[in-house]
């Protein structure tokens, strides 16, 4: 009995010796066959390679997912896969630091039909239709939508309410990049910098394929601006295995310096818009905005020397731990502000706690090039928009911006990159590029304010964002110019994977 | 409102005025130099387009110019026909009439030559609109082809009468059973007002003439036909005539690949059929045999990508319409995208997209001009650069599918109607008012930034253009107090 069991163990144990070793054979194998210890060249007419440099007719190496070395006449080693496309160009995986990810999926059919598009048609009915698409309402009370928010434009065939994202209060089951009930912010507090925006990323989410069909390979997944302090942003890669995609779980903790326009969640907005309810939160205007900023940076300094924090706006403890980690530099902050008064604001609150941060999207940017250039500011701009769609259009701030701001940026030395936010139809964050040459950039600036000076603001210029030996081969091979539009990513590498073929 | 759709009333005023009030065109005008995309005939290289009171007179390689003629240096320059907006609601104030059936209507009336969208046109190098009524309606008015600038209407028209707009498509708040009965019961009240019409017009003639009615009704009718003229026929039912008789096109919209086949019925029953062109949407795509068989040619939507979730896999279909369509062997027309937030609102752009994805680059050059032409019936008159045709004239400063090209100006009837040079408002939203551009070369790129600094100091100038915006849209005027409240 007693020895029976023994050899049942030790067969048990040598099976599972067996079955290890031939897992990790297979594994290995696995490995040599695919992506670790292959060879690649790709051989194109232009390699651009993200710093603002171009080699014609240049080869790029890649073994075991890294770059190995790039050139214009560089050897192909024996048994390296050759990738060849006439007329085409090769530029670094492009990087948006600033990536706004859907809560829903807009190409759902079935969800359209049933879910928003039926809702519409009820409020529709509700509040009468003026042939325009657009009607007034006034559903303060509503009980789709709690926060009793004043709908001044509603587009029926747009879906979505501009000023509460009405439908969106509606549960989703599915979603394509963020899984989330309602808000992307937490809202028990004003001050969430202790929440993780990874904890509600969807990494199967669509967002990823759309972004990664577009030639963009990393992202910073941003969390929307409805908190006062909001949660830290997460850097995922867009494709390849799902368990190797996120590059930095714990990014950048996210302020915003305004009321937030863009992302309605049931934040700090309503003292810019509709009535002030009980159900609506504090602060309700831009001096309470600021008073929360400085009551959260001064609590964490107290509470960092263990004194007692206490009074009405009091952020969570664990909130204050990371502000203190913000407060010596441990973590990088960024703050999200587009009117010119709220950049004054962000730039007065660095100062008076010695922050130093990441300016985003910074769409009155022109009026303070100055402020700016004096400040050594480090700036997420965009989108680019001749005329902004959804809820931006609303933002008078929007309607005010300059198609030359970002140039005007660059031309002052401020380092900035662009990111295309929502925008990721095919090509977004290339077209943000495109229209940064529209207004009068160089094409090797406007390339590199997507590949490498992003990945330098986000501190990854070490792995990411240039082509360059011994860096991650995130590769986009485009069939023509990459900012032409008559051309498109053909084929997109993440780590030497190729993720997406259109050849 | 469009950011792009720059100059304000104040500019637009006194452009206008000095287009009215300026010495008169030159007779003679000649671009010279210039490499020329005549899109009907073949690339000319250092070409000459000669235009006399405002018609192409000779285009070619060695045209002598005249001694009186106004020569345009347009060396390094590229020459092509203006763009056409094939379909747009956008210059009207009201894109719809709260009438299902209101073949009645003509856009001339609603139509508003200060609008934005116009200058935006203009600017974006579309010099012909097809303003026509929106999609939300069983039979619409008739449309217009308008030129972006000028005064009033009159002064704007092209041509006027081109075409009613139908929808097989369900008016807003309306089903498909509903929109069909209705289009139906127009055409049958159409055939009984007209039955009516004959032969009470036969019996007027017995009475003039003085005899007794001498056959049964269905023999008055027929005869009755013939004597029927015109100024007989009430507003309502004139224009159906028109329809039918082949003077006014049928723009029908097809919302969805289930609209086609009815639009396509109606169309034959009714004998519109020739002069047909479906504006789809949605799915219509999937319809593309059909439209091909028929014969008919196609507006294709402005959001040329068609995007749809598998319903059981979940998969992700991407479907580029004009490639279904140039696949199909139907001729297209495209529109700009007013819902993109830039480049897909300028028609090269979107020409350029089917470059991209395999389409031949003279298709989606032909389907921004000499398509939309003929299908607006204007295949004579615009589209091409061709002797006897309008002089409508861009120059470029390169390739029209290159997004970098800019519009360096624009001719209507070969009257100067755009420069970029004196075009304000878009140097103030490209922040260039300050820098000395040098002329065809567009604003000056990043590497010689050292002549950048001047313009950090001029900030201050742009309350009084906003002021304007908002004073030209109520609607938005609203809605920025109550944002800003």
């Amino acid at each position: 009995m007693n020895l029976r069991h023994q050899i049942r163990r030790f067969g048990a144990a040598l099976a599972c010796v067996a079955g290890a070793m031939l897992a990790t054979d297979a594994h290995a194998q696995g490995q040599n066959r695919g992506d670790r210890e292959q060879t690649i060249a790709i051989k194109a007419d232009t390699v651009h390679l993200g710093n603002g440099e171009t080699i014609e007719n240049g080869v790029v190496l890649i073994v075991g997912g890294k770059i190995a070395g790039v050139g214009p006449g560089l050897a192909i080693p024996r048994g390296a896969t050759v990738i060849e496309v006439e007329r085409s160009s090769v530029t670094p995986g492009l990087i948006d630091a600033y990536a706004r990810l859907e809560r829903v999926d807009p190409f759902d059919a079935a969800r359209r039909e049933s879910g928003r598009g039926r809702l519409a048609e009820i409020v529709r009915r509700m509040h009468g239709d003026h042939e325009t698409g657009a009607f007034a309402c006034t559903c303060t009370g509503f009980d789709l939508c709690p926060a009793g928010h004043m709908h001044f434009e509603y587009e029926v065939d747009g879906v979505t309410c501009p000023l509460c994202a009405f439908p969106n209060h509606m549960p989703m089951e599915a979603a394509s990049g963020l899984v989330s009930t309602a808000s992307l912010t937490e809202s028990s507090s004003e001050v969430v910098a202790h929440t993780s925006v990874l904890d509600s990323i969807n990494l199967r989410g669509a967002d990823f394929d759309r972004l990664a069909g577009g030639g963009v390979t990393t992202v910073f997944v941003s969390p929307d601006s409805a908190a006062v302090i909001g949660p830290r942003g997460a850097i995922v890669r867009t494709g390849g295995p799902v368990r190797g995609r996120v590059v930095e779980e714990q990014s950048a903790v996210q302020a915003a310096m305004n009321s937030d326009t863009f992302r309605f969640g049931p934040g700090n907005n309503p003292p810019f818009r509709g009535f002030v309810t009980n159900q609506t939160r504090r602060p309700n205007t831009r001096m309470g905005v600021t008073w929360v900023f400085r009551k959260a940076f001064y609590d964490s300094a107290r509470h960092a020397e263990g004194l007692p924090v206490s009074g009405a706006d009091t952020a969570p403890l664990a909130a204050l731990d990371v502000l203190h980690r913000v407060r010596v530099g441990e973590v990088p902050l960024r703050v999200h502000a587009r009117q010119k008064n709220d950049i004054e604001s962000a730039f007065r609150m660095g100062r008076e706690f010695g922050l130093s941060f990441t300016l985003l999207e910074a769409t009155e940017a022109y009026e303070l090039i100055d402020l700016l250039k004096d400040a050594d500011a480090t700036v997420v701009f965009g989108p680019i928009e001749a005329d902004p769609t959804g809820p931006r259009r609303f933002t008078p701030e929007a309607r005010r911006g300059r198609l030359g701001t970002f140039r005007e940026l660059l031309d002052a030395g401020v380092r900035t990159a662009l990111t295309a936010q929502d925008l990721r139809d095919e090509n977004g964050l290339a077209r943000q590029a495109m229209y940064a040459v529209w207004s009068g950039v160089s094409p090797g600036d406007a390339l590199r304010a997507v590949t490498l000076t992003p990945a330098e603001i986000l501190g990854i210029d070490d792995r990411v964002g240039s082509i360059e030996a011994g860096k991650d081969a995130d590769l986009v091979v485009w069939s023509g110019e990459p900012l032409d539009p008559t051309s498109r990513p053909l084929l997109v590498l993440i780590n030497g994977r190729v993720e997406v073929d259109r050849r | 409102m469009n950011r792009l759709g720059i100059i304000g009333c104040v500019a637009t005023a006194a452009f206008c005025a000095s287009t009215a009030n300026a010495a008169p065109p030159p007779e003679r005008v000649a671009f010279t130099g210039g490499t020329i995309l005549p899109i009907v005939g073949d690339r000319i290289e250092n070409g000459t387009v000669l235009v006399e009171r405002g018609v192409i007179v000779a285009i070619g390689g060695e045209v002598e110019i005249p001694y009186d003629a106004f020569e345009v240096d347009c060396t390094g320059l590229v020459i092509m026909p203006g763009m056409i907006h094939p379909h747009s609601s956008d210059g009207l104030d009201v894109a719809n009439e709260a009438l299902p059936v209101a073949p009645f209507l003509d856009v001339g009336d609603a139509l508003d030559p200060s609008a934005l969208f116009f200058e935006n046109a203009l600017r974006e190098g579309i010099t012909s609109v097809h303003v026509i009524q929106a999609n939300n309606t069983v039979i619409g008015g008739v449309s217009r082809v308008v030129h972006p600038i000028g005064l009033s209407v009159s002064e704007m028209t092209a041509r006027a009468d081109v075409a009613l707009k139908l929808s097989t498509s369900p008016r807003r708040g309306s089903d498909r059973m509903v929109q069909m009965a209705q289009l139906r019961e127009a055409f049958l009240a159409l055939d009984d007002a007209i039955a009516k019409l004959a032969e009470a017009k036969y019996e007027e003639k017995l009475k003039e003439d003085e005899k007794p009615m001498d056959v049964g009704p269905a023999e008055a009718r027929e005869r009755g036909m013939a004597l029927l003229e015109d100024r007989d026929y009430d507003e309502l039912h004139l224009n159906l005539v028109r329809l039918r008789r082949g003077e006014l096109g049928a723009w029908i919209y097809a919302g969805a690949a289930m609209d086609v086949a009815p639009a396509l019925r109606v169309a034959r029953d009714q004998g519109f059929h020739e002069q047909t062109v479906l504006v789809i949407d949605g799915d219509a795509h999937l319809a593309a045999r059909e439209i091909a068989d028929a014969g008919v040619r196609v507006v294709l939507p402005s959001q040329l990508f068609h995007r749809e979730r598998d319903p059981i896999s979940g998969e992700l279909i991407e479907t580029f319409v004009p490639t279904v369509f140039h696949e199909a062997g139907v001729t297209f027309a495209l529109q700009p995208n007013p819902s993109d937030s830039f480049a897909e609102r300028f028609l090269n752009y979107q020409a350029a997209l089917l470059v991209r994805h395999g389409v031949p680059r003279q298709v989606a050059l032909e389907s921004i001009t000499i398509n939309p032409a003929t299908m607006m019936g204007m295949g004579d008159r615009v589209g091409s650069l061709e002797v006897g045709k309008d002089a409508n004239i861009l120059v470029l400063s390169g390739d029209p599918l290159d997004f970098n090209t800019r519009v360096e100006s624009v001719y209507i009837d070969g009257a100067l109607a755009y420069e970029r040079e004196s075009d304000t408002r878009l140097q103030e939203l490209l922040r260039l008012q300050r820098r000395q551009d040098n002329g065809a070369s567009g604003p000056a790129r990043s590497n010689n930034s050292n002549n950048s600094n001047s313009n950090n100091n001029n900030n201050n100038n742009n309350d009084d253009s906003d002021d304007n915006d908002r004073a030209r849209n109520g609607r938005n005027d609203a809605n920025n107090r109550s944002n800003q409240e």
